[in-house]
Order: structure tokens, then C-alpha cells, then sequence
């Protein structure tokens, strides 16, 4: 439990730590996530040695809190942990000439904790509450440098996306909890009926809104202004992996239905958003659609009833695109942009990179031996055979193709162009962690077998399958490098590059009526106050009428009063000579008057 | 009948020494009076079988007197009262108010009833029952006046100190 | 009878002597002696009181006993105070002390 809890509180109490001290940020960030990965594998070996975990902490009444490590739950913090390091590793590269780093590291340790605690959240009202802190999480980083121009904008787009879908989340929740009458994660999975298909589809959508799918894609290549550390964890191993992670969690819960309705989303998300990097011109922009599309073979995994294979895609994208992301931030660096048109040539320019980059992408397009090749494969198996193989296979087929084809073409995009040799700061470190993650990228697949196993699934496969999914991916990797963008998708191209808006898209659907909303919301409120104001003027007017009276007429009694007590004391002064027989005299007047009255008082009486 | 001449006797004595307090010039001759007439008082006191006050009183008013005596030698201008000054004012009505308030005093002693006269004092030691009356009924206020002498000595003496800036 | 009539007219003159002592003399001490003879006079009345009326109480003789206690602080303090007016201003003439003068 030690070691579930290292997992979580490490990262944690680099954050607190970070900000305590303002000092060091990088290392005591590293130090936070070395931690969490140190627990984590440690939970992972537990678990694999059959130890399973539970702790309850003290929550809502009625409903504790509860983290448990059971072998899924372990592999998950363990991926997250594994890539928050690498990630981190680089970022003290990448940051190293940014301003901001205390605010930098501590918001990316928290996003580490907050997802670590997602992940082995055994509970439905932690898991929402790591869940928000995850779309807190995301909505600092993606606005790091909030100084810009329409960063700001695409935060809160991004905030906005991802929040209207998260009410899917709480209404499935709410559906869960009150049929299984305690929030109790496995235990709310066995419902079952008409509340499991409800709830089951607003899981879904709470999961599509985080995982970019069609049709709440936008805001993911929108929140690419954010540093590239952020969009690497961001696509990997936290904010787009929690839909994933939530759905792969909550299968059992889904009836044949619904996984139809979720294996057809992540269809034709595959689909759209590959079109959509195909297309794109901006390096980050094509590889945040590419992730919504990966997520989309996910969801088709699920879709075909085998978690295992979403399980194991989502372990080896992890890895392989965020090694992607980190050859792209050199990238940035180097030429002070993402777009395409600028970074003609980088490639040769930088060649070791461009390698771990270059491999990364293959293994993404699904080139065998390498990692993505051994989990596509699965999915594609998976698809094959399910029963609703005719609608789910030829999506994923033309995925892989598509992801051929955008690989292909993004690599022919840096390699051609001139050389222009600028100096990288803090190349090392950028160097170690993206060298780490394309080591991984290339040798995570032999490790998918022993870790399914450990789930307690098969990876499903079939010959015929693996052929033709390798097949496709070559094609596709051939079609992208020797066929330009405009002869391969003609008249597509220049709506898949806008994201095939429908209308506005979903811009015009959610956030203009949002904002309408808030702005009703403003002038309401702007009333309110101009009453309460009205109200305290009134106040004010009736204070000063009765100041008036009050100096006009009490205080004139009093004053009035003062003065006659006044002139009075100035006659009795007279007497006062302050010499001390006069007083003495007095004194003997005044005791002989007091004497004869009480002599009056006794005789009259 | 002798106790009433005794008391008649140191009674004139007393007065007499009193009225020579304010008409004699000399301030040590009139500090002297003072003693003389308040050890008459003692007397009286005595005459009138009252032990313990009447040696009180005469212990007391010796030693006070004989302080009184030097500070009036220390702080008045014409101590032996060689230079004949008026050291007096407001002098008829002093003697009126003195007059009216002995007079009013000794018409009150004629015209109130006195009601039974005490034949004599009851046997015992007179001393031993007025300390059982001190320690026991009146001991608060015996207390009360301890208090409020040190407290006057302690007041006085601060007040008399020379100033220190 | 006679004896308490004749101690109080002793002490109500005694008491007059004072009366007229106070009040007339320019000096603190001899006012302070005008009024230790009214004092007196007041505790030959007690005195005798005690003697004629209740010889069995105490009470009487106590009284005497806070008076003499009274006469006590009271020259301690005019004399306090008279060194301290001497100090000042070099002597104790009242007519010369209107410092009080409201």
C-alpha cells in the first residue's frame, strides 16, 4: 500500500515542495515522478507476484474514498509514471530558457498526481475528482504562456470541450451510484438493464469529449499552443488517455449496444481525424489529430469486445507518441515554429533525432518488429473478429493505411529542404528522455504478451490479419511518401485541414451558445448589483436625512444643555478660591446645613 | 462626686491650654499647649476610667507633639513669634463659627434626653476585654485602619520626596 | 449625670476652640492644630459616651481608637504635604496657596 500511495503523494509533494521553495523546480519535479515510478513498478511487481491492494479513506458519508491496485490499475500507473518521467526529463531541457519554471513543474507534477490517482482510483467520486483536476491540470498548461495572443482562448476552448462532455460523466455516475446504491467501481459495473446502456453511453461521451473524438475533436489541435511537454503528456499517458483509461475500466459495463455505438464512434474517428492529419500543415496540429485517430483504434478495440488490445495500444501509443511529440519540440526549438513550411530540411539537420523521430512514426504507422505494430495488429484482429466485423474492420484497415500515409508524409516533409544549423539549448536532456521513450517505442511490443497476461486477456491474433494490416501499413507508408497531399485527397483536402466543420462545427453548437449564456448570466447579475446599489443609495439618503435631524435636533438639546451647565460651572467658580479657609469655611457651612436638616428631619418627625 | 471634679478640673485645663494654642505668638509656645491640652484630654480620659485610651492618648500626643513642634520651628516664618505678625484671618468670623458651634453643641447636651446613666464600669480587666473586642467583632476594622496607615505612610513619603529629574 | 454633662460641654468647647482655630490661622500647621482639638473634643465626647451610657460595650473605646488613627494620618499626610509645599515654594502660608483656584 506503501508503495500505492508513494505513487500518488510523490509527485504530490514535489508540487507542494516546488512551491515551498521556488528553487530547484526541475529537480525536485524529476525527484517527484521518480517517486510515483518507483512506487509504481514496485506496485506492478506486487501485483504481478498475485498481491492485490485496497485502501479506504474517510470521503463523502456514506461513500469512502477507496484506491485499489489490482494488474490493470497497476499497469496503468505504471505507464503514466514511466512516461511522466521521460517527459519530465525533457522538459528540464526544453524549459531550460523558458520563464516560469516554478509555475511549470509544479502544475506538471500535479497533473502526474492527479492522474496517477484517476488511474488507481477504486471509487467513482475520487475518480470524478481526479478527473476535474486533470481538466484544471490541462487548462494551466495548455495556457502556460497565457501572455499571447489566443492561448488564453484555446485554454478555455479546450476547458470548455472537454467540460461540456464531462457532465456525461456525472450523469452516468449519478445513474451508476443510485442503481448499485455504493460507488464502489466493480461493484456499480454489475448493473445492469436499461440504467448500465444509459450510463454506459454518458461514459462514453465524458470519455469521447477527453479523447478527442469525432465530433468534439477541435480542441485538441487547438490546445497545441501549449509547451510540447505538456502535449506529450497530455496525448499519452494523462488528459486524452483518461477517456481511454475510463472506458477501458468501466468495459464491463457496457452491453453489446452500446459498445456498436462506441466501436462506430471510434470508427469513424479513426477515419475523420486521420483525413484531417493527412492534410494538416502544422507539425503539433497533425500529430494531435493523429492522437484523436489512435484513440479511435482504442475505441474500436473496445468496440470489437477486447480491452486488452485498447489495453495494449494504449501502453505502446503512450510511449511512441510521446517520443514523437519530443522530436517535434527539438524541432520547435530549433526552427521557432511547428508548420511544415518552416521546418523543410530539420531532418538532415539533425539526424539522431530525426532518427528516434522517424522510428517512433514507424512504429506508429505500424511497421513490424516495432511496438506499434504488435498492438495495431491486435486491434485489427480484434475488429476481424467480432461480430460487427463489417462495419468495424474496413475502418480500421483504413486507419492504418491513413496513418501510413500521414507518417510517410511527414517524415518526406522534414527530410527535404535546406539545412540551417541553429544551436538547441538543453539538447541533453531533451536527448535522454526522447531517446528513452523511442527505446521503448521499439521494444514495448515483445513486452505486450507477458503484460496481457498479467491483465488476465489474450491479445487476439490471426495470420490473415496480421499480413494484411502490415500490408496496408506499408501501402500507406509508400502512398504518403511518393504522392503528394492535393492528388490524394483532392477535393477533400481543404476541409479535413479545417477539421471538417459542420456548420460552424462545434464552436457554433457549444461555445458561442455557452458564452451567450454567460453573458446573459453577466447582465443578470449586472442588475442585481445596480439593485443592490439602488438599494444601498436609498439607505444612504435616509442616513443623511436623519444625520440632519440628529444635528439639528438632539444635538442641539444637547448643546444647549452643555452650554447652561457650562456658564452655570463659570458662576460657581466664584466661589472656588482655592484658598484653603475659604474651602474650609465652606466645608463647615455646608456640614452645619446638613446637620440642621437632619436636627428639622428629627424633630418634625 | 470626685470623678466629676476630676473631669471638671482637666476638662478646664484642656480648654484652657486649647484657647492658649491660638493666642499665644510663639509657635513652640503653642506646639507646648497643644501637648498640654491633649495630655488633659488623657487625663480626662483617665478620670473617666477609660485605662488603656487615656495612656494611649497621652503616649501619642506627647510624641506627636514634640514632631509637630519641629516641623512648625522648620516651616514657619516667625517661629518664636518675635516680630508680632497677625498670623490670623477672617477673624471675627472664625470666632462667630467657633462660638455658634460650641453653643449649638452645649444646647444639644441640655435638651437631649441621656436616658439611664451607667453606674459604673463592669468589673474585669478592662484592657483584656478590649483586645478580645479587637480580635474578635472588630477585627475587620482594626485591619482596615492598620492598612490605611501604611498606606498613608508609604502616600506621604512619596509625596514628600524631593523631585528627581 | 452630672460628669457626662460636664465632659460633653468640655468636649463641645474644645470642639469650638478648634472650629475657630481651623478657620482662622494662616498657617498649615496650626490649622492642622485647630483641627487635632476638634478631634479631641470629639473623643472626649465618645469617651464619655462609653463611660456613662454603655460600659459594657467596647465598641466605644474603638471608636476612639480609629479616631486617634485618624488624628495619626492626618498629621502624617498635612506634614507630607507640607514638605512638599516647602519644597516648592518655600513655605506654608495658605494665603499664598491658590494653586486649587478653579
Amino acid at each position: 500500500m506503501t508503495s500505492v500511495a508513494l505513487t500518488i503523494l510523490g509527485p504530490l509533494a514535489a508540487m507542494v515542495a516546488i512551491l515551498a521553495i521556488r528553487y530547484a523546480a526541475p529537480a525536485l519535479a524529476l525527484l517527484g515522478v521518480g517517486a510515483a515510478l518507483i512506487g509504481a513498478i514496485t506496485t506492478l511487481v506486487g501485483v504481478a507476484g498475485g498481491a492485490r491492494y485496497a485502501a479506504t479513506l474517510p470521503g463523502l458519508p456514506d461513500l469512502p474514498l477507496r484506491l485499489t491496485a489490482t494488474p490493470l490499475t497497476a499497469v496503468l500507473a505504471a505507464i503514466v509514471a514511466v512516461v511522466s518521467v521521460f517527459v519530465i526529463l525533457y522538459a528540464v531541457g526544453y524549459m531550460k530558457e523558458e520563464g516560469g519554471k516554478v509555475r511549470f513543474f509544479a502544475q506538471m507534477s500535479f497533473f502526474a498526481a492527479a492522474m496517477e490517482t484517476l488511474v488507481l482510483a477504486g471509487d467513482w467520486v475520487l475518480l470524478l475528482a481526479a478527473w476535474e483536476m486533470i481538466g484544471l491540470a490541462s487548462y494551466l498548461l495548455i495556457g502556460f504562456w497565457y501572455e499571447e495572443d489566443g492561448i488564453a482562448e484555446a485554454a478555455t476552448r479546450a476547458f470548455l470541450y472537454t467540460r461540456t462532455a464531462d457532465l456525461g460523466l456525472y450523469l452516468g455516475i449519478f445513474i451508476l451510484i443510485s442503481q448499485a446504491g455504493t460507488s464502489e467501481i466493480p461493484r456499480t459495473l454489475e448493473v445492469g438493464g436499461s440504467a448500465a446502456f444509459a450510463a454506459s453511453l454518458l461514459v462514453l461521451l465524458a470519455a469521447a469529449g477527453k479523447s478527442a473524438q469525432t465530433p468534439l475533436q477541435g480542441w485538441l489541435q487547438a490546445a497545441m499552443v501549449g509547451p510540447t511537454p505538456v502535449s506529450a503528456l497530455l496525448h499519452s499517458a494523462t488528459l486524452v488517455a483518461a477517456g481511454a483509461i475510463l472506458l477501458i475500466r468501466a468495459f464491463p459495463l457496457f452491453p453489446p449496444g452500446a459498445l456498436l455505438i462506441m466501436g462506430a464512434l471510434g470508427g469513424v474517428t479513426v477515419v475523420v481525424t486521420g483525413l484531417m492529419a493527412v492534410a494538416n500543415r502544422d507539425l503539433k496540429r497533425l500529430l494531435a489529430a493523429s492522437t484523436s485517430s489512435q484513440y479511435g483504434f482504442m475505441l474500436l478495440a473496445l468496440g470489437a469486445g477486447s480491452p486488452v488490445a485498447a489495453l495494449a495500444h494504449l501502453t505502446v501509443h503512450a510511449a511512441m507518441k510521446s517520443a514523437l511529440f519530443l522530436g517535434s519540440g527539438v524541432f520547435q526549438h530549433a526552427r521557432s515554429s511547428t508548420e511544415f513550411s518552416k521546418l523543410a530540411g530539420i531532418g538532415r539537420e539533425r539526424p539522431l533525432v530525426f532518427a528516434g523521430f522517424a522510428v517512433a512514426g514507424l512504429a506508429l504507422a505500424g511497421v513490424p518488429p516495432l511496438a506499434g505494430f504488435w498492438s495495431k495488429d491486435a486491434v485489427i484482429a480484434a475488429t476481424y473478429e467480432s461480430p460487427a466485423a463489417w462495419l468495424l474492420f474496413p475502418l480500421a484497415l483504413v486507419g492504418t493505411a491513413l496513418t501510413g500515409i500521414y507518417v510517410a508524409r511527414t517524415l518526406r516533409l522534414l527530410w527535404k529542404g535546406e539545412k540551417q544549423n541553429e544551436p538547441v539549448a538543453g539538447i541533453t536532456w531533451m536527448g535522454a528522455g526522447l531517446s528513452g521513450l523511442v527505446a521503448l517505442a521499439v521494444v514495448l511490443g515483445f513486452a505486450l504478451e507477458p503484460l496481457t497476461r498479467l491483465v488476465g486477456g489474450e491479445l487476439p491474433k490471426d495470420l490473415l490479419t496480421v499480413m494484411l494490416g502490415a500490408g496496408v501499413a506499408l501501402g500507406g507508408l509508400v502512398l504518403g511518401w511518393f504522392v503528394s497531399v492535393d492528388s490524394l485527397l483532392g477535393p477533400l483536402r481543404s476541409s479535413a485541414e479545417k477539421g471538417f466543420r459542420i456548420g460552424g462545427g462545434f464552436e457554433q453548437f457549444v461555445a458561442r451558445p455557452a458564452l451567450a449564456v454567460a453573458r446573459a448570466t453577466d447582465t443578470f447579475d449586472g442588475g442585481i448589483h445596480r439593485g443592490v446599489l439602488g438599494v444601498g443609495r436609498v439607505g444612504l439618503g435616509l442616513a443623511r436625512v436623519s444625520r440632519l435631524t440628529d444635528e439639528k435636533g438632539i444635538d442641539g438639546l444637547i448643546f444647549a444643555l452643555v452650554r447652561g451647565t457650562r456658564s452655570l460651572g463659570h458662576r460657581a467658580r466664584r466661589l472656588q478660591t482655592g484658598l484653603v479657609h475659604k474651602e474650609l469655611l465652606l466645608a463647615v457651612t455646608g456640614g452645619a446645613l446638613i446637620l440642621a436638616l437632619l436636627a428639622i428631619g428629627t424633630l418634625a418627625s | 462626686m470626685l470623678q466629676t471634679v476630676f473631669v471638671a478640673l482637666f476638662g478646664i485645663a484642656a480648654i484652657w491650654f486649647g484657647v492658649v494654642v491660638f493666642t499665644t505668638s510663639s509657635m513652640v509656645r503653642s506646639a507646648l499647649a497643644l501637648l498640654f491640652s491633649q495630655t488633659a484630654v488623657g487625663a480626662m480620659f483617665l478620670a473617666m476610667q477609660a485605662e488603656f485610651l487615656g495612656v494611649l492618648q497621652i503616649m501619642m500626643m506627647a510624641t506627636e507633639m514634640s514632631i509637630m513642634a519641629i516641623f512648625m520651628v522648620m516651616y514657619m516664618m516667625d517661629p518664636g513669634g518675635l516680630m508680632g505678625m497677625d498670623m490670623t484671618h477672617q477673624k471675627r468670623l472664625s470666632q462667630a463659627a467657633g462660638v455658634l458651634g460650641a453653643l449649638v453643641v452645649i444646647g444639644i447636651v441640655f435638651l437631649a434626653g441621656w436616658g439611664s446613666i451607667a453606674g459604673s464600669v463592669p468589673p474585669g480587666q478592662q484592657v483584656h476585654d478590649l483586645g478580645i473586642e479587637l480580635m474578635e467583632r472588630s477585627m475587620l476594622i482594626f485591619e482596615t485602619a492598620g492598612i490605611t496607615i501604611l498606606t498613608a505612610m508609604i502616600a506621604t513619603i512619596a509625596v514628600a520626596l524631593e523631585r528627581r529629574r | 449625670m452630672a460628669t457626662l454633662i460636664v465632659a460633653l460641654i468640655v468636649g463641645a468647647i474644645l470642639f469650638g476652640v478648634g472650629l475657630y482655630g481651623s478657620l482662622s490661622q494662616t498657617n498649615l500647621v496650626m490649622i492642622m492644630m485647630g483641627v487635632e482639638l476638634m478631634l479631641a473634643g470629639a473623643m472626649v465626647n465618645l469617651v464619655a459616651f462609653w463611660r456613662f451610657l454603655h460600659p459594657e460595650a467596647y465598641s466605644g473605646q474603638m471608636f476612639v481608637l480609629i479616631v486617634m488613627t485618624v488624628m495619626a494620618l492626618e498629621m502624617a499626610v498635612g506634614f507630607g504635604v507640607g514638605t512638599a509645599r516647602f519644597r516648592y515654594k518655600g513655605s506654608v502660608e495658605m494665603e499664598e496657596a491658590r494653586d486649587l483656584k478653579g
